[in-house]
């Protein structure tokens, strides 16, 4: 996913960056956050006190929660049944009015901070966070009945593109598509970052590899998330929420790779630092990267998608060149609206004075 | 039996259509917006101490901060805000030492014309009211210190004497 991050985060200092990761995907934009943060800590061996930990691991699973809820009924909706999308949004709903209670953002929360979170827990969080982790296993066996055990649903997704742990392996995936294919990879088990040692929990695995493991291990994924939420709840320590860290940010310079297990798989950030107060070099690899580099190296279709692209831009030109001058012509010239080109700026209908352009 | 799913399926949605609707009709009915909400920004005039902490925050480039020197004093004469370009991160509530700038729960943030996206906070009366009471202040500084040397001046010609 390219979308010049890397560029504007040369300009900006290490704190400005932050609401940027938001974007990078903003259905789980917490974890995005986390990414980030991570990286630069491990840049300047900050450590992060306790209680922000234990904060972020439960914003965290959250995200994943809500992301998981996004998959799951867009799943749903794209093989044939939006019921099961109205269900998993209705949720989902629950965990945004968290992050707004807690960062003041539903989808770009920009919360975490380098050497902890940017602010505590708000009063009531804790209880209503609890409140929707019991509720939780109650709407998982709604989706089942809804989703998960419909003959259609089944029949449309049972031994469909099955992907061999082998391939899977092959291709670089990682995340809830690695493990649907059986390979036991969760860099919280693999390799523990933050506190994800303390936390009693498994990693779901598919069996077949196909696109109802795929979905079905993101929901088994969603009950492990609500159990480390509860621990964590439950053992939440008292204690400051960031670290000391100055106000003026500035690593030594030097590069680090960081990564942490993101809701689609791993979300690896790599920041190199000339000792000032900017990077000067930031790169967020993520999965579908990843999987675009391997398949275009990989079938050759690279080509295709440059003839792609050089056929839309032909046509953009085309239409440009022929259909625009005939369509403003007959439309009368001049007096066509400037911003839609199509309909006449007085054309029988007064718009009030607010409204005319 | 083949199609069993699909009625435990129809009898979820049928419980529900018995059930309270979980939506809120939105103009009329709104739902709580918690405290920490990032909505139309709000600045306080009297408040701002011109140290250009959250235009230096800012990721875009957001806030116009203009300021004039009066009697080595600064005055605000220019904060703009041009919502467009806001991310609605917060840091520069963050960074403000004296909350002068805070962000309120209003979140119906569209206009009607392009210009009137950009905040302009200050107006100029208020310019004007400050630059007059911190001259005022200076003179009457001014006046006291006047008042004092004539004093400590008068105290050592007693003294002389």
């Amino acid at each position: 996913m390219h979308r010049g991050i890397e560029k504007l985060a040369e300009s900006r200092t290490y704190t400005q960056v932050i609401p940027y990761t938001d974007r990078l995907d903003y259905l789980a934009g917490m974890l995005m956050n986390w990414g980030y943060v991570c990286a630069v800590e491990k840049l300047m061996e900050i450590e992060v006190p306790e209680r922000a930990e234990y904060i972020r691991v439960i914003v965290g699973e959250l995200s994943r929660i809500a992301s998981h809820l996004v998959a799951t009924g867009a799943y749903a909706a794209d093989v044939g049944g939006l019921t099961g999308f109205i269900y998993t949004f209705r949720d989902r709903e629950e965990i945004m009015d968290l992050f707004e209670m807690v960062s003041g953002a539903r989808l770009t929360p920009s919360y975490m901070r380098i050497g902890g979170v940017a602010g505590d827990l708000p009063e009531g969080f804790v209880e209503r966070c609890s409140k929707f982790i019991d509720y939780l296993p109650t709407a998982i066996e709604e989706y089942n009945g809804l989703i998960t055990g419909n003959e259609i649903f089944q029949h449309r997704t049972k031994g469909v593109a099955i992907l061999s742990a082998e391939k899977a392996i092959d291709m670089s995936l990682s995340g809830p598509v690695l493990r649907a294919s059986g390979v036991n990879y969760d860099l919280r088990k693999a390799r523990p970052y933050s506190v994800y040692d303390r936390f009693d929990f498994e990693v779901p695995l598919g069996t077949k590899g196909d696109c109802f493991d795929r979905y079905y291990v993101r929901i088994l994924e969603m009950e492990q998330s609500a159990k480390i939420i509860r621990q964590a709840l439950d053992n939440l320590p008292e204690g400051p929420i960031k670290g000391k860290v100055s106000k003026v940010i500035k690593p030594p310079a030097g590069e680090v790779y960081a990564e942490i297990e993101s809701s689609k798989g791993i979300m690896g950030t790599y920041v190199v630092s000339d000792g000032s107060t900017k990077p000067t070099g930031f790169i967020s690899a993520d999965l579908h990267s990843l999987i675009w580099a391997t398949w275009m190296k990989w079938s050759g279709a690279g080509k295709l998608l440059m003839w792609w692209q050089f056929s839309a831009a032909l046509i953009l030109y085309l239409e440009k060149l022929i259909v625009n001058p005939i369509w403003g012509v007959r439309q009368g010239g001049e007096s066509l609206c400037k911003y839609c080109r199509r309909h006449k700026k007085s054309a029988g209908i007064r718009w009030p004075d607010r409204y005319s352009y | 039996m083949f199609g069993e799913g699909l009625l435990k399926g129809l009898r979820i949605t049928l419980g529900w259509f018995f059930k309270p609707k979980v939506t809120v009709q939105y103009p009329e009915q709104r739902c709580p917006i918690p405290d920490r909400f990032y909505g139309r920004p709000e600045f306080d005039y009297d408040k701002c101490i011109a140290c250009n902490q959250c235009v230096l925050a800012c990721p875009n480039k957001v806030i116009k901060l203009g300021t004039e020197t009066v009697d080595k004093k600064k005055v605000v004469t220019e904060y703009n805000f041009d919502q467009q370009y806001c991310l609605f991160c917060g840091l520069c509530e963050e960074s403000c030492p004296k909350d002068a700038i805070k962000f309120s729960k209003d979140f119906e943030l569209t206009q009607y014309n392009r210009p009137d996206i950009e905040i302009k906070f200050v107006k100029p009366e208020q310019v004007e009211k400050k630059k007059i009471e911190i001259k005022k202040a200076a003179e009457e500084k001014a006046a006291e210190a006047a008042r004092k040397q004539a004093e400590e001046a008068k105290k050592e010609g007693e003294e002389g004497s």
